[in-house]
C-alpha cells in the first residue's frame, strides 16, 4: 500500500450523501426533534453543524457558540455567525465564563497552573451545555470529532468528543477538509488553524508537533497494519516519530471505549453485551 | 422446467428486530410482484429481523419451516401464487441454542426449502461464528420457476459454493445479501464472475437503509450467464426490480464458454488436501 495524499481522496458526493442519511436516520429512529451541536468556528464542528442542516434542514438543528473569557476568539465568533447566515440553522452564543468560574471557586484543588486540568474543565462544560439542550428539546447531539484527533487521543475524555452519534470519526482531518470545500463551508473556516480552546493560543499542529498532512498518513499506515519501519521509509519521516504516533494511538484507547470492569458474570456490560443501537 | 421465468428483487431497509413490520414491507413489494406478472420474488438476507441484531438473534430465531413467520409468508405466497425467498435466523430443531443464518424458499403450494450459509465472516464488523454454526450442504431445489440454488453474502467469495450447485444443475442461484458499502466494489465482480464461471444466471439481492452506522449499498442485480448486466436496482436507498430470464439463454453461452464441459475434477482432489494442510 503507498502512502500518498492520494489514498485519502474521498468520494465527495457519495461520502456527504451517506453521512446526510446516516444523521437522518438516527434521528428519525431515535424519534427526535432534531440535532444539537457545539460550534466553535473551527472547521470540526462547522463540517458537522453544515452536514446536520443539509440533512435534516434548517429548522432542525441548533448550534452552540459558548466562547469564554481566556480563549475568546472574535475570528471564530465571526466565523459562527457567517455559517449559520449561510446554512440557516440557530444560533445561540452563551458566554460560559461565570460556569468556569464557578468551577475554578469551587473546587478546593484547583491549581490555576495546571492548564490541561483546567482547560478540561471547559471542555466537560460545553458538553454539559449541549446535553441540556439535547435533553431539554429531545435533540440527538451530534459530534464532530475526526479521526486522526479520535485515534491520538486528542480530545478531552468525556468532553468535546461526548455525542450521540459523531458523524466524522471515521474521516481523517485532511478528509474533513476535502468534505468541508465540497459541503460549502466557507474557505476562511477550512484555511483556519485547528485548535481545541483549552487555553490562549493553543494550536493542534503545533502542540502535536506535526502537520496534519503527515499525521493522517503515518495513521494510515498504522490502521493497514504497516509497520513503524515501513511507515518511515515511506514518508521519509524519523522512526521515532511514527513510533510516538504509534503509542499515543495504542494508549489513548481507554478515552475510546466504555469504562473498564471486572469480569464477574458471564454476560458483562463492554465485554459481552452486543445490542443493537436503535431498538424499534 | 419453464423456458422463462419473471423474476423481481424487493431492495428493502429493514426494522431491526420487528418482524411484523418487515413482514408488511415484504408484502408490498409482493404486491408490486403481483403487478409485474413475477414469478418469483427474493428479498435479503437475515430480511425478516434486519442484520445488525446482535444478541437479540436469539430471541428473534423461529424454526424453520414450522415457525409462525414461515408459516405466514407460506399464506401471503399460496394467496398470491408466487415463489418467495427471503432471510432469517433458523432455530435448530434438535438443539434450540444453535442457530443457523438461512435462505428459506417458499412456493405457491408451500414450503421448498432452505440453505444455511456456508461461510460465516466473522471479521471487521461482522459477528456471526458468534451466533450462528455454518451450513453443511448446498442443495439445489426443482421448482415451476426452474430449477434454483440459494446462497448467502460472504458465500460469494468462494467459488466452490456456486460450482457445486451448477453441477447438481442449478440455472438460477439466488444470493441473498446484506452487504455494508465498503463491499460493493468486490461484490460488484464475485457476482458476476459467479454467474460467467458456471453460466448461470444469478440473482443478488442486498439490503438497503442504515442499521447501527452501516450502509447497506443496495445495488440488487440479475446476471446473464455470461455475467453481463440484465438489471440492477438503486444504490443504498429501497428499491424493486424485475426481469424476465430465458433459460435458454444458459444453452447459447455454454456453446461459446463451454467451462462445466471443461472442468477438471482431479484439480479438486489437491485442492481439498492444500486446504486442510493450510
Amino acid at each position: 500500500m503507498l502512502l500518498r495524499q492520494e489514498a485519502l481522496k474521498l468520494d465527495l458526493p457519495l461520502t456527504a450523501t451517506r453521512l446526510k442519511r446516516f444523521i437522518k436516520d438516527y434521528v428519525e429512529k431515535t424519534k427526535a426533534e432534531g440535532a444539537v451541536l457545539n460550534l466553535s468556528g473551527g472547521i470540526d464542528s462547522a463540517t458537522a453543524t453544515a452536514l446536520a442542516t443539509l440533512a435534516l434542514g434548517k429548522n432542525k438543528v441548533v448550534a452552540l457558540s459558548l466562547p469564554e473569557r481566556e480563549t475568546r476568539s472574535a475570528l471564530d465568533l465571526k466565523h459562527t455567525k457567517m455559517l449559520a447566515e449561510k446554512f440557516g440553522f440557530s444560533l445561540e452564543t452563551i458566554d460560559i465564563t461565570n460556569i468556569l468560574q464557578a468551577y475554578y471557586k469551587t473546587i478546593p484543588a484547583f491549581d490555576p497552573k495546571e492548564r490541561l486540568c483546567k482547560g478540561n474543565i471547559k471542555a466537560r462544560a460545553r458538553m454539559t451545555c449541549l446535553y441540556y439542550y439535547a435533553n431539554r428539546q429531545n435533540r440527538i447531539a451530534v459530534g464532530s470529532s475526526d479521526k486522526s484527533e479520535s485515534m491520538i487521543g486528542y480530545f478531552t475524555k468525556w468532553g468535546d468528543v461526548a455525542a450521540d452519534i459523531s458523524p466524522l470519526m471515521d474521516l481523517y482531518k485532511t478528509q474533513v477538509r476535502q468534505l468541508a470545500a465540497h459541503i460549502g463551508v466557507p474557505r476562511q473556516i477550512i484555511a483556519k488553524p485547528s485548535t481545541p480552546q483549552l487555553w490562549p493560543g493553543q494550536l493542534a499542529e503545533d502542540e502535536l508537533g506535526i502537520k496534519y498532512e503527515a499525521l493522517d498518513l503515518i495513521l494510515l499506515g498504522l490502521e493497514n497494519f504497516i509497520a513503524a519501519e515501513e511507515i518511515a521509509e515511506q514518508l521519509d519521516l524519523p522512526l521515532k516519530l511514527i513510533e510516538e504516533v504509534k503509542a499515543r494511538w495504542l494508549s489513548n484507547e481507554h478515552k475510546r471505549r466504555a469504562p473498564l470492569t471486572m469480569k464477574m458474570e458471564y454476560r458483562t456490560i463492554g465485554a459481552d453485551f452486543r445490542l443493537p443501537y436503535t431498538p424499534p | 422446467m419453464p423456458d422463462k421465468i419473471t423474476i423481481a428483487l424487493g431492495q428493502i431497509s429493514c426494522q431491526v428486530g420487528d418482524k411484523k413490520h418487515n413482514i408488511e414491507i415484504m408484502k408490498k413489494k409482493i404486491a408490486q410482484a403481483k403487478k409485474a406478472k413475477v414469478d418469483m420474488i427474493a428479498f435479503p438476507e437475515l430480511s425478516l429481523t434486519g442484520y445488525m441484531v446482535r444478541d437479540r438473534a436469539y430471541e428473534l430465531a423461529e424454526p424453520v419451516p414450522n415457525g409462525p413467520s414461515v408459516q405466514e409468508i407460506e399464506k401471503i405466497a399460496k394467496n398470491e401464487d408466487i415463489h418467495i425467498i427471503f432471510g432469517m435466523i433458523e432455530r435448530n430443531p434438535k438443539a434450540s441454542a444453535i442457530l443457523h443464518n438461512t435462505s428459506v424458499l417458499i412456493g405457491p403450494k408451500g414450503y421448498i426449502g432452505k440453505y444455511r450459509k456456508m461461510h460465516l465472516p466473522t471479521h471487521s464488523v461482522f459477528e456471526e461464528k458468534r451466533y450462528f454454526r455454518p451450513g453443511y450442504q448446498a442443495p439445489v431445489f426443482e421448482t415451476a420457476a426452474g430449477k434454483i440454488g440459494m446462497m448467502i453474502c460472504y458465500d460469494v467469495y468462494f467459488p466452490e459454493i456456486t460450482r457445486l450447485m451448477s453441477l447438481e444443475g442449478a440455472k438460477l442461484i439466488v444470493c441473498i445479501s446484506a452487504s455494508p458499502s465498503i463491499r460493493r466494489g468486490f461484490f460488484e465482480t464475485l457476482t458476476a464472475a459467479r454467474a460467467m464461471e458456471n453460466t448461470v444466471f444469478l440473482a443478488f439481492v442486498n439490503l438497503a437503509g442504515v442499521q447501527d452506522g452501516l450502509q447497506f449499498w443496495g445495488g440488487s442485480r440479475i446476471l446473464a450467464p455470461s455475467g453481463s448486466l440484465i438489471s440492477q436496482a438503486k444504490y443504498d436507498v429501497d428499491d424493486f426490480i424485475s426481469a424476465t430470464i430465458n433459460y435458454q439463454d444458459i444453452n447459447r453461452v455454454q456453446a461459446w464458454a463451454p467451462v462445466l464441459r471443461d472442468l477438471r475434477p482431479e484439480v479438486y482432489t489437491s485442492l481439498r488436501k492444500k486446504t486442510e494442510n493450510l
